[in-house]
């Protein structure tokens, strides 16, 4: 990873391990099992001990929006609170732009929370004794802002999620949808650059969901923070991710863009989740592409193929292909050949 | 007793004495109120003689058993009524140590014995006499004395004499230690109201002596050598075999009195009250409901007295 | 007691049992040995003088030390504590009393609207009609100064407990013992180091008070949602921020239950403070009236301090519940009309304590109490009789020695004792076929212990009995804790004493488990029941309980038999509200579910709730548990001859050593059994999932 700019967040073997002493247990495992994680975790759970997060590598770039996503159980919330520090790792390092975070103190971890990182949870985490505003304001309100200008800041955050002429409601007058906008809302209060979102959207009904989906979307469009996103649903995943991590029993098992995931799962965990998933909308036809040194003497046909075009477009629109396309990017230029085999091939991978 | 207010502090009148011998007026002299009307009655006549002599007085409610510390600590100054059959192990510990002091006799004339009340001799023919008590046992047999009498004994932390009565002069009885003072008296009224039979350690002055005619049991006299000597008396083989020993009627104070306020030291010390007023006072309090302020002052009124000698002699 | 036992299970099936019946067969065992050895080893019956530790004595040498050391910040406290004594006392005394029935009015309908404006008006008019208005001020002075130091300790504690994990447990413990310890067991040493007068009141009432406060702080705190602690901590609050502007606030509901829990217990010890004086508060009243057994003003005095516990918990209940605003324009007018009819009346006011309105009734209450007695003494003479000989004489000493020809008409022979054993084997032999081997050894071994008696029951015995129930219970943990906390008041001379307490907490506590149970399984079933019974417990919990001493020894007297119904009427309400608790609060599904089985009404009552509510009820069983042995105390100024007749020696003696040794005894076998019972509901709870 030789970026120039520093990752928003670097994690590099991250273990969290439950029990008593968990720290030198697992160093003691790592040693016995010649370094292998897996033999690590698989001694230490036999001791009674619960490896949570085990050896977790992966950075966050500026601006990209990394979801990670599993089963409950599969460790993704023990992860955040690693990386927001809500928990102490066992071992291994977590950088956020650069900064190690394990070791830093604890006035320096207040200091950052207060200024760079927000977080937003699953069960909204409002404080039921504040008002909408109060609430917002809150993050600030520590720092000693002064009423006035919390509360102008607060006003600013509250229309950004759409919230305005409820400032003064208290939580118990919110319905749950209004309740996470307030949670959003409080985590954007300080414009932090990172942003933790902890399964935000699963206690919300369907059609409330996709609907904060979207405005999620469009809020991310104009700040473009760097941001960690749980989720137990592959559909939210693969909608909203840049890239998806996907995390079993602590472990994370693959980490690719959406089309990565879903056609080329790293095993059967992982094509499982994808097997109800609508793949021809999630993977484009630059997925299937080959390059033009294969180019055949002969394509009969084109059917006007583009690299962003969605499977299921490109599928629909070579129904009568049998031969190799050709794909021309937005300039009409030849970029590959796709085979309709191909196509069909990548789309039936939840078949095997 | 709804009237005993807290720090009632008056300033009597008093004629012109010498500051020196009266010690520091301004400050009230703490007088203990005991959980008795008796008590109260003997108290307040003290006090109202204080006041006469020119001193505040405050009277401050105490447990009986727990105030030497109080005492000793110069927070309560004096107690008047003090029964010797029955003080808490802390009063030696205290004088003994020097913080509290006896101030003498109250010349209150008490007795305890075994008691009855009255309509129990027509159960046990032969009483008062205590032989009678030999043939009744069973009269007064209970479920958990069975095949015992059951004799009714002061509260455990008083002491165990009707007890050691019944084994000096070998009864076939079994003392059952009462709980509390309140055990005592609901066993008198309760045995009055039904007409049952009871034996009882009791003790007078008392207002439930008159109140469910209660009658002593005659034992034979105590003497000292009843209680030393296994030979004496009815019974060769045990000691105790006669009646309680007499019990005295004390007062104690704050050691520190005679310094800080000498007049009261000496008014308190020469301090005499006897069964002949305490106990209509007591009745007119308990049966016919007055205040013990009113009724203590109607008495100090008419019988100047018997209290003004002691109040002049500390004076002059 | 030279009795055959059935000769123990054979070994090849040992490594078969459950824990349970292993626990039982082990203690089934001992039972035998020592029952079998006891005639020719005396020690194991009765511990031996030479083998005693002269602990009490040490105790006392040794507090004697401490509390000199501690007495000049003591003596300090007590100083600093008068001034706001003195000024709430001053205040609420000289403050006339239309003004303060005013002002509780308007707090009433601030807090609560009509209904508890209601309340605090007729509450405080019967308090005035009394005539006790003077003492009840003199009361709430007290406990308006006694509530905020608990309130203040116990939050403290609970803060403490709940920021650094590991005092936890150390700290469960000392609120255990704050709340087991009986109050007169240490007021010697409080009175030594805080001085006479009502501080020491305060303080004992305080120590009594926190602990309710502080588990409910750390309750509230726990609960408090896991993100909301995350998300004050993301916003960048530093722990005190966390703490004060996010946790505490949140759990605010939970907290004001303990508040609410604090001022009842205040109020409940500010009779124990009594004893000490030097306030003349209502408490004292009751003493004075207790004393000359004059029934009829006890209950006044003491239905005073009732209506004071019922306004103060109405009213601070809805502190706890997320309460809608009433007008503030009538809480003015309330205080504005107070105040113009106080300034009008001022001097027509008549002096309170020359009201005695109700002296006419507590009289006749008084006088039918008399007549009751003499009408029914036949009646009541049998009852108690028959619950001595044949329930409590038994049960204390054994059948072999309580079987008499003048109580039974015959003698216990050693053939009657073969009998009684052989019958249990018969009954055992039969459930443990059935499948229910640990109830067949448990039938054996209260068999053992009705024909012993249990203040009899040798010590060896006891603790391989307490350790293997510990041990199914909770673990083996448990079994040794119990076992070491037991061995300490054997070696310090308390065994005897112990065993009588137990045997008579026991009954009452076997009494009220039976006779409650039924009774909340009622109130459960029939919504009327409940409306009767509920105003009941509230009063039996509330009133002091001095006051129900005179009507039990004026139809029963001196005796165990009066102590045992002193105990129950206390210890009773727990298993009622808990029983009733536990049954009416079965989720609607499973109840759905079963009905829509078929299942009867009665069936539903005995497959669903009974076992659903299990837990709470064991947990009922728990709290009469302490409650017996808190009153066991109370009982003793009956005149009963177990650790709280020590208590009462220590306490007129003051013997600070046998006080608190005596104390501490009571607290352990309290605690030995809560964690028993406690471990036996811990598991039930697991086993449902709750």
């Amino acid at each position: 990873m030789a970026t120039p700019a520093p990752a928003a967040i670097e994690c590099r073997n991250l273990w969290q391990v439950f029990g008593p002493d968990a720290e030198s247990q697992l160093s003691a495992a790592m040693e016995q099992a010649g370094g292998d994680p897996d033999v690590a975790a698989g001694n230490l759970k036999e001791k009674g001990y619960i490896p949570a997060v085990r050896d977790a590598n992966f950075e966050v770039m500026p601006g990209e929006l990394f979801v990670i996503m599993g089963l409950s159980g599969s460790g993704k919330s023990t992860l955040i609170r690693c990386i927001s520090h809500l928990l102490g790792a066992t071992s291994g390092e977590i950088r956020i732009e650069g900064e190690d975070i394990v070791s830093a103190s604890k006035k320096r971890l207040i200091e950052l929370r207060r200024k760079k990182l927000g977080m937003v949870f699953q069960h909204f985490g409002l404080f039921p004794h504040m008002s909408v505003a109060d609430n917002v304001g809150f993050p600030l309100k520590v720092q000693g802002v002064s009423r006035k200008e919390r509360r102008q800041r607060a006003m600013e955050v509250i229309s950004l999620v759409g919230l305005e002429g409820r400032e003064d409601a208290f939580p118990r007058e919110l319905s749950g949808g209004q309740r996470q906008r307030v949670g959003i809302a409080r985590s954007l209060a300080v414009n932090p650059d990172i942003w933790f979102l902890d399964e935000p959207f699963s206690a919300l009904d369907p059609l409330i969901r996709r609907q904060l989906q979207d405005e999620f979307l469009n809020i991310q469009a104009t700040l473009k923070k760097s941001i960690v996103f749980i989720t137990h649903d592959i559909t939210e995943a693969l909608k909203l991710a840049d890239r998806i991590a996907i995390m079993r029993d602590g472990k994370i098992v693959q980490i690719g863009t959406p089309a990565e995931i879903v056609l080329n799962p790293a095993d059967d965990y992982v094509r499982e989740f994808s097997r109800d998933v609508a793949k021809g909308q999630h993977a484009c036809v630059d997925s299937v592409m080959r390059p033009l040194d294969q180019k055949p003497d002969n394509m009969p046909d084109d059917p006007g193929l583009r690299p962003g075009m969605t499977l299921d477009a490109a599928l629909a629109a070579c129904m009568q292909c049998y031969e190799p396309v050709p794909v021309h990017d937005e300039n009409g230029v030849l970029t590959g050949i796709v085979h309709p085999a191909d196509l069909v091939a990548a789309l039936q991978v939840e078949t095997k | 007793m709804k009237s005993l207010g807290l720090g009632i502090a008056l300033t009597a009148m008093a004629g012109a004495v010498g500051a020196t011998e009266l010690g520091a007026v301004d400050e009230p002299i703490r007088l203990a109120i005991n959980e008795w009307t008796g008590q109260h009655v003997t108290t307040h006549v003290a006090g109202q003689m204080l006041e006469a002599a020119g001193y505040k007085v405050e009277y401050v409610t105490a447990g009986y058993m727990n105030m030497y510390q109080a005492m000793e600590d110069g927070e309560l100054h004096a107690a008047l009524e003090i029964w010797s059959s029955n003080v808490s192990d802390d009063y030696a510990k205290k004088v003994a140590a020097g913080g509290v002091e006896e101030l003498g006799d109250l010349g209150l004339d008490a007795k305890e014995g075994i008691a009855y009340p009255a309509h129990v001799a027509d159960i046990c023919p032969g009483l008062p006499a205590w032989e009678a008590l030999r043939d009744c046992a069973q009269q007064f047999a209970t479920a958990e004395t069975i095949p015992s009498g059951r004799l009714v004994d002061y509260p455990a932390d008083w002491g165990t004499p009707g007890a050691d009565r019944m084994t000096g002069l070998d009864l076939p009885f079994k003392a059952v230690p009462a709980g509390s003072e309140g055990a005592l008296i609901a066993e008198l009224r309760a045995s009055t109201e039904r007409k049952s039979p009871l034996l009882i350690t009791f003790w007078q002055p008392h207002w439930a002596m008159s109140a469910y005619d209660v009658q002593f049991v005659d034992l034979p006299v105590g003497e000292d050598a009843c209680f030393n000597d296994p030979a004496w008396g009815p019974n060769p083989n045990a000691v105790n075999d006669c009646d309680f020993a007499p019990s005295r009627i004390f007062k104690a104070g704050w050691s520190g009195m005679a310094d800080k306020w000498p007049a009261a030291h000496e008014i308190l010390s020469n301090y005499q009250l006897s069964v002949a007023d305490q106990q209509p006072m007591m009745g007119a309090i308990d049966v016919d409901g007055g205040s013990v302020e009113e009724v203590v002052a109607d008495w100090m009124a008419a019988n100047e007295a018997k209290w003004r000698p002691v109040v002049d002699e500390a004076l002059h | 007691m030279s009795i055959a036992e059935p000769a123990p299970v054979t070994a090849p099936w040992v490594g078969r049992l459950t824990p349970g019946t292993r626990a039982a067969l082990i203690t089934l065992i001992a039972g035998a040995v020592t029952l079998l050895l006891a005639p020719y080893l005396p020690w194991i019956t009765i511990w031996p003088d030479a083998w005693t530790l002269p602990a009490t004595q040490w105790v006392d040498t040794g507090l004697g030390l401490v509390l000199n050391l501690i007495k000049p910040a003591a003596r300090w406290f007590s100083w600093l504590m008068e001034f706001p004594m003195t000024w709430a006392n001053f205040a609420l005394v000289s403050t006339p009393w239309p003004l303060v029935i005013g002002v509780v009015t308007a707090l009433g309908w601030y807090l609560g609207g009509a209904s508890m404006a209601a309340l605090g008006f007729l509450g405080l008019i019967f308090v005035l009609a009394s005539g006790y208005w003077v003492e009840s001020m003199n009361t709430l002075a007290l406990v308006a100064v006694s509530v905020p130091l608990a309130v203040l300790t116990g939050g403290a504690i609970g803060i403490l407990a709940n920021e650094v994990p590991r005092v936890k447990s150390a700290v469960q413990a000392v609120l255990d013992i704050m709340q087991t310890v009986p109050t007169f067991a240490y007021l010697t040493p409080l009175l030594l180091l805080f001085g006479f007068g009502p501080v020491v009141g305060l303080i004992a009432s305080a120590i009594y008070a926190a602990p309710p406060m502080a588990r409910n702080v750390i309750l509230g705190l726990e609960r408090v949602e896991p993100e909301i602690k995350e998300a004050a901590m993301m916003s960048g609050g530093n722990r005190l921020q966390q703490l004060f502007l996010v946790e505490i606030p949140t759990a605010r509901l939970q907290i004001m239950v303990g508040v609410n829990q604090c001022l009842m217990a205040a109020l409940s010890m500010v009779i124990i403070a009594a004893v000490i004086g030097g306030f003349n508060d209502i408490g004292w009243e009751v003493l004075l009236t207790m004393r000359k057994a004059q029934f009829g003003q006890a209950l006044l005095a003491g239905l005073v301090i009732v209506v004071f516990a019922v306004v103060i918990d109405r009213m601070s209940a809805t502190l706890a519940t997320d309460r809608r605003r009433f007008d503030a324009r009538v809480t003015y007018g309330i205080l504005g009309a107070t105040v113009i009819v106080t300034a009008l009346s001022l001097g027509f006011l008549p002096d309170p304590a020359t009201l005695t309105l109700l002296d006419p009734v507590a009289d006749s209450v008084d006088s039918s109490l008399g007549d009751f007695t003499a009408a029914n003494g036949a009646a009541l003479n049998t009852i108690k009789n028959g619950a001595m000989f044949y329930g409590l004489l038994p049960l204390r000493i054994g059948l072999d020695e309580a079987v008499l020809p003048f109580t039974w008409g015959f003698s216990w022979t050693p053939a009657m004792s073969a009998g009684l054993f052989a019958a249990a084997a018969l009954i055992g032999a039969v459930m443990a076929l059935r499948g229910n081997v640990v109830g067949g050894l448990v039938v054996l071994i209260g068999a053992g212990i009705l024909e012993t008696g249990v203040a009899q029951m040798p010590w060896p015995f006891v603790l391989i009995a307490v350790a293997a129930l510990g041990w199914v219970a909770s673990g083996w943990r448990l079994a040794v804790i119990s076992v070491l906390l037991l061995s300490t008041i054997l070696i310090s001379g308390l065994w005897e004493r112990a065993l009588l307490s137990l045997y008579l907490s026991g009954a009452a506590v076997f009494a009220c488990a039976v006779v409650g149970g039924a009774i909340g399984l009622l109130c459960a079933v029939s919504p009327l029941a409940w409306k009767i019974m509920r105003p009941i417990s509230d009063m039996l919990q509330t009133i002091p309980l001095f006051v129900f001493l005179i009507p039990v020894l004026m139809f029963f007297q001196i005796g165990e038999f009066s102590a045992f119904l002193a105990i129950c009427a206390y210890a009773i309400v727990p298993m009622i509200r808990y029983t009733r608790h536990g049954l009416v609060t079965t989720p609607d599904e499973l109840i759905e579910a079963a009905t829509s089985s078929g299942a009867t009404e009665w069936q539903i009552m005995r497959d669903v709730r009974a076992p659903y509510a299990a837990p709470t009820i064991l947990l009922g069983l728990n709290q009469t548990i302490l409650y017996a042995f808190a009153m066991l105390v109370i009982a003793a100024l009956i005149g009963t001859t177990g650790l709280g007749q020590s208590i009462y020696l220590a306490l007129g003696q003051a013997d600070v050593g046998l006080g608190v040794s005596s104390g501490a005894a009571m607290a352990i076998l309290a605690l030995v059994a809560d964690r028993l019972v406690q471990g036996f509901a811990e598991e039930r709870r697991k086993a449902l999932g709750l």
